[in-house]
């Protein structure tokens, strides 16, 4: 179950040194060129299984879990958007619809967007401005009721969004839409405004796309395909947009999804041709099984993602309000022990909080990353150790996590503690740990993934003290330190090479100083493809292959 | 008669209302918060309470029950997943015929293999037919249907190439994106849930048959047809059988009502988009509209399903035939 | 000729716990138009020896030896069909419990009519007629339309007049009546009875009434046996064995008729359990229970022997005649001391 369930304002704050490379590249050139080339890729139907679940919502002013985000990417005419292609490049935007990136007011305030000419949906009609102020329009309506949780982060970005939101305009009067020219004005400056287009609320729709609450199944897209049909629960059929003439790979003539397959079928299916990919990946006990992954010709695919997994500590509470204890449990936890026990492949030990690919990365290791080092948490935790009341380490009762925590709470044991073994059902799970004031102690099952390839989006969004909240708190350890927020507040006004090493030196004083969490591995995606297909792009922000770009033909 | 339906209708409703409160009452229990899912990890509060309203959650519990009834009686709707604002009727309609093949499926299966084994068994008890088949039967009831799925799958599926690993095709032709439909595709993706749904209860069957038919052949009316000249068979046919199939007759019907409420392994391991299927989703999302949908379409079953059994009996047992 | 004639009959069940002798050496006979009471506990074998006559034992599980002549035809070792074609024809049975011993999902007529077309080949509509036919003989009122009714709409009397009629609707030679009357009420037994003779007299067919009553055996029978632990222990014409009873099993069932002893209150009883069958006792099977018990008893199992009075007297006893009279004319005098001081 990969969701991306946090899309929260600052997800975007793509550094501007980002924007600034984007346009300094050309984005007309990383447009034009062509990923993956070659007539010969092209035809077949791409048969794609989702196992354990199916898309919530394909309309995209409804849909904001990543798994709908990979599938929109390949439907959606964006303004500007990623091009199909691996590892770092893949971050770079690029002017899709748009001709160029916008023009901006000196006061930062207005940008401009002129769109190619010609552009069509897959019903033929033509694309204009006005798509676009539909799509903001769709996302913000009250008719919708959308997209839950979002609203907050939008409304008060563009002039007028929040009367239209609150029922109070028929439009948003700050996007105005006449040809071929689209104007946004916001509220104040914004550097990020660019990169928020990107996110696949924002492609284009017919302007005659009605405003519904329970979302369409299939509508009209600009982008290289669009949703033929769609029954929720059994599948979502893609088809080629005979009217898309940009340059973005695709493929396959049809795309096919099954959703809510089992996980282990799902693999039998990949294996015998039945299917090409389940998108969701393959059972972690097959891991060990299928060979050397991303080998030349081998089936078996693995890319890291962005997200880091951490246990979180209770810092609001004793034993873990000391935070010498919450280093000693940094070196009692047997890191490769809980790696070992999720299959091969899983992933890669880490001790902090950035992953690879983030700005202002640093390998370090402050703790055992290769294995418990129960004299060192002895010697660091003291005698507080046998003093603390007993850990409650809380975990979701499925079998995988029983296990790891099984493994967890004897690495504490060892090295002097006493647990409270504390088995919950999922649903319970995160109600518990996100509620201020809450009885836990050591939460197994914590990870965060990039939202956006920004440090803040970690860092600022995981432990500000000043965002906790009631309930539905993200800061799970509920750590609140005025001194970090100072330094956070410090190094997210940094821009470029300094903002990096702002945020390399933050991740490491966070675990230095106050170890809130126990981060022990970043995760993995291993997938499994059949015989037939080529020309496998990954993109670690979706944490999926490009589906257009994937061929069978 | 008349009386006699009146009181089964009451009775419906009576149930009815028993199975959605306390759905209802155990949602209302269960610390699970619909909205704060719906609303996203990290949404903040005004987020929550605004997603809150949205789904009518920041009403008292009676209030929500109220609405459900009132939509259901007002507009014959069960309303709209909190998840994906389906329609729970649509996707009960749409649920409800795929469950249906797979339990009518198996049950013309296990009927057609559990009644004769059953009564040859009880024909020959001890023989090696008798031996054999109760081990079977043992078998089929200590193996889980996860585990006979899978292994069904992975030899008959993917080393064989006999049937397909999993998925499920429209009986009947004309659904938009389908990948398959028709009745052939339909009964050859059916073919590995069938046999996987009806192992356990063949099991239970040729274990119910047999010592049914061994009981009804000690029956004094059966000594009195031996004595008055009939031969095996029609001692057989004519006496035994239809005393023996009458408790088999309730049974069914109690486990064809109770198993259209979802066959939730079967389904979910081949990917049968059913009611099972449907359920296991919305209890993992607290979709309470869908949970309380085919909670409602189940008891209709079970109730629709007592009610055949009862006029069937009718027609079977001149005793209890409502004169 | 005898119509039946039953020579050394035994039957043996193979169970769990090992072999059960529920018949052994019964030798008897049955002439035409006579009755044959047989007397005796429940698990003296009486019932299962019909049972056997009629091949209705099941043949995986019992073991049977001796003899069965049906007009001199020998009957075990007769295939199954041969054995169908006699069952229900030549020879009717009735069963004790008339609840239990009709199917409750068929039709009074129905059931009658299988009966008829299983041995004649008529048409249904024949066998229907025979059907309301025989219903009217066995005096059900409104014969014609009850013939459509099911067994659970007529009493326990009327379901032993279906039964009647059932087992005589070929026209048999030989009725075996297990027990008819027993699950029955004092005046429908009469009633029950009464319709038995009148039919035998009609049909000139003879009976085998089993009974454990005496009372039943005094007013039906011919000849009675009384039969105990499987084998049979006494044999005689009703009235001889009424006037001398020559074995002490025989005296306390006569002891126990309540006919006999309605002022005291307090019937004899037959101290004991019946014999187990698994393990008989040594000797004679009545031994255990018997207040006259000498040491012969306990080694030696009596033989079937005639008694003085005549050959078609005979009884299983060690005690000697003078003994055997001397204790008969005592109890004999006791029980009619009850009865004249009622």
């Amino acid at each position: 179950m990969r969701r991306k369930q946090l899309l929260s304002l600052f997800m975007l704050v793509v550094g501007v040194a980002l924007l600034v490379a984007a346009m300094a590249v050309g984005g007309a050139s990383s447009a034009t060129k062509k990923p993956g080339s070659a007539e010969a890729l092209k035809g077949g139907t791409l048969k794609l299984n989702e196992n354990s679940e199916d898309f919530d919502y394909v309309d995209p002013g409804l849909a904001y879990r990543t798994d709908d985000w990979s599938m929109l990417y390949t439907v959606n005419l964006m303004l500007v958007n990623f091009p199909e292609k691996a590892g770092a490049a893949g971050s770079q935007l690029y002017p899709e619809a748009a001709t160029s990136f916008p023009t901006v007011s000196k006061d930062g305030k207005t940008y401009t967007f002129h769109l190619r000419p010609g552009l069509k949906f897959s019903n033929g009609q033509p694309v204009t401005a006005a798509a676009y102020q539909r799509a903001w329009e769709r996302n913000l309506s009250p008719k919708m009721g959308s997209p839950l949780g979002v609203n907050d982060q939008f409304q008060n970005v563009i002039v007028g969004a929040d009367a239209f939101l609150n029922g109070k305009a028929q439009h948003i009067s700050g996007i105005s839409a006449k040809g071929l020219t689209l104007t946004f004005h916001l509220t104040k400056p914004n550097p990020t405004f660019v990169s928020y287009l990107s996110m696949q609320w924002f492609g284009a729709i017919p302007p005659s796309t009605p405003y519904t609450t329970h979302g369409l199944n299939t509508f009209a897209s600009a982008g290289p395909y669009y949703i033929a049909s769609r029954t929720p629960g059994r599948s979502t059929v893609l088809k080629r947009n005979p009217y898309y003439k940009g340059s973005r790979p695709a493929n396959p003539d049809e795309i096919v999804f099954t959703p809510n397959v089992d996980v282990d079928q799902s693999l039998l299916q990949v294996k015998s041709g039945q299917s090409d990919l389940d998108i969701g990946g393959i059972p972690p006990t097959a891991a060990a099984t299928l060979g050397t992954p991303n080998a030349a010709g081998s089936q078996f695919k693995v890319g890291p993602t962005s997200c880091i997994n951490y246990m979180a500590m209770n810092t609001a509470k004793a034993p873990f309000n000391n935070v010498s204890l919450r280093k000693a449990v940094n070196w009692a936890i047997d890191r490769p022990a809980q790696l070992r026990l999720l299959g091969k492949y899983a992933g890669k030990r880490s001790d902090q909080i950035l992953v690879p690919g983030i700005p202002g990365y640093k390998p370090f290791n402050i703790y055992a990353i290769s294995g418990a080092d129960v004299a060192k948490a002895k010697s660091v935790g003291g005698s507080a150790i046998a003093s603390a009341p007993s850990v409650n380490v809380i975990h979701t009762n499925t079998a995988s996590s029983t296990n790891r925590a099984q493994v967890v709470e004897f690495n504490l044991k060892q090295a002097g503690f006493k647990v409270t073994d504390n088995p919950v059902p999922g649903t319970t799970y995160y109600q518990n740990i996100q509620t201020k004031g809450t009885s836990y102690d050591l939460a197994m099952n914590g990870g965060w993934c990039a939202d956006y390839f920004d440090p803040f989006d970690y860092i600022n969004v995981l432990f500000d003290g000043r965002t906790i909240q009631q309930t539905n708190n993200v800061d799970w350890s509920f750590f609140n330190n005025a001194k970090f927020d100072k330094d956070m507040d410090a190094a997210a006004s940094k821009s470029g090479a300094a903002r990096a090493a702002a945020y390399g030196k933050l991740d490491q004083e966070l675990m230095a100083d106050y170890a809130p969490v126990v981060p022990y591995f970043i995760s993995n995606d291993r997938f499994y493809v059949s015989k037939r297909v080529k020309n496998w792009i990954y993109s670690s922000y979706f944490g999926e292959p490009y589906y257009n770009a994937l061929s069978v033909g | 008669m008349t009386q006699f339906l009146i009181r089964r209708i009451f009775w419906a409703i009576f149930l009815f209302f028993v199975a959605t409160i306390i759905t209802y009452l155990i949602f209302w229990v269960i610390p699970a918060d619909p909205a704060k899912l719906a609303a996203g990890r990290g949404a903040t509060m005004q987020d929550v309470a605004r997603v809150r309203h949205f789904l009518h959650l920041d009403e008292p519990i009676w209030e929500q029950y109220g609405r459900f009834v009132w939509n259901l009686i007002r507009h014959g709707s069960l309303g709209r997943s909190f998840v994906n604002r389906q329609s729970v009727d649509y996707t009960i309609g749409q649920d409800a015929p795929v469950t249906a093949s797979l339990v009518f499926g198996a049950a013309v299966f296990w009927l057609s293999l559990s009644i004769p084994i059953g009564i040859l068994s009880a024909l020959r008890p001890r023989s090696v037919l008798d031996r054999v088949s109760m081990t079977f039967v043992l078998i089929g009831i200590s193996a889980h249907p996860v585990w006979i799925g899978l292994i069904l799958s992975y030899f008959v599926g993917y080393r064989l190439h006999l049937t397909p690993i999993s998925g499920y095709c429209n009986f009947f032709p004309g659904t938009a994106g389908a990948q398959c439909e028709g009745p052939v595709q339909w009964a050859y993706h059916m073919i590995l849930p069938w046999i996987t749904f009806m192992v356990l209860f063949t099991a239970l069957y040729v274990r119910l048959v047999r010592a049914n038919v061994m009981e009804t052949m000690s029956e004094d009316y059966v000594r009195t047809a031996r004595a008055k000249g009939a031969s095996q068979s029609r001692v057989m046919v004519q006496h035994v059988l239809r005393n023996s199939m009458l408790p088999v007759v309730t049974i069914l019907g109690m486990d064809l009502g109770l198993a259209l409420g979802g066959a939730i392994f079967t389904e979910g391991i081949f990917n049968l988009p059913g009611l099972g299927h449907e359920i296991i989703n919305a209890y993992n999302n607290d979709d309470l509209p869908v949970i309380t949908g085919v909670i409602v379409f189940s008891t209709i079953c079970v109730i629709t399903f007592n009610l055949i059994v009862d006029i069937a009996y009718g027609f079977l047992d001149p005793r209890i035939r409502p004169s | 000729m005898a119509a039946l004639e039953v020579t050394d009959l035994s039957t043996s069940f193979r169970t769990d716990d090992g072999i059960v002798k529920a018949v052994s050496g019964v030798s008897f006979g049955l002439d035409e138009g006579r009755t044959l009471g047989v007397v005796g506990e429940s698990g003296s074998g009486k019932s299962v020896t019909f049972l056997t006559v009629m091949g209705l034992v099941d043949p995986r599980s019992a073991q049977v030896g001796g003899s069965v002549k049906l007009h001199g035809q020998e009957m075990l070792g007769m295939s199954t069909s041969q054995l169908r074609q006699i069952r229900g024809s030549k020879i009717g049975m009735i069963f004790q419990d008339p609840m239990t011993s009709l199917n409750p999902v068929k039709t009074i007529g129905w059931q009658l009519e299988e009966a008829v077309l299983i041995h004649q080949d008529v048409t249904r509509k024949e066998a229907r007629k025979q059907a309301i036919a025989i219903l009217k003989e066995v005096e059900i009122p409104r014969a014609d339309q009850r013939v459509d009714d099911y067994p659970h709409q007529f009493s326990g009397g009327m379901r032993q007049r279906v039964m009647i009629a059932m087992a005589l609707i070929n026209n048999p030679e030989i009725l075996i009546a297990d027990e008819p009357t027993t699950a029955l009420d004092v005046t429908t037994q009469a009633q029950i009875l009464r319709l038995m003779k009148r039919l035998q007299d009609e049909h000139k067919m003879a009976i085998v009434m089993i009974t454990h009553d005496l009372g039943v055996v005094a007013e039906l029978a011919d000849d009675v046996i009384v039969m105990y632990g499987g084998r049979v222990v006494e044999q005689a014409k009703v009235d001889d064995l009424f006037a001398k009873p020559e074995m002490p099993y025989t005296w306390g069932l006569l002891g126990s008729l309540p006919r006999l002893n309605a002022a005291g209150g307090r019937l004899d009883q037959i101290p004991g359990q019946p014999p187990s069958l698994l393990n008989p006792p040594s000797g004679c099977p009545f031994h255990p229970r018997c207040e006259f018990v000498m040491n012969v008893c306990r080694q030696e199992l009596p033989a079937l022997d005639p008694s003085t009075q005549g050959l078609e007297h005979r009884f299983r006893c060690h005690l000697d005649e003078e003994a055997r009279t001397r204790i008969w004319n005592a109890k004999k005098a006791a029980l009619s001391a009850a009865e004249t001081a009622a």
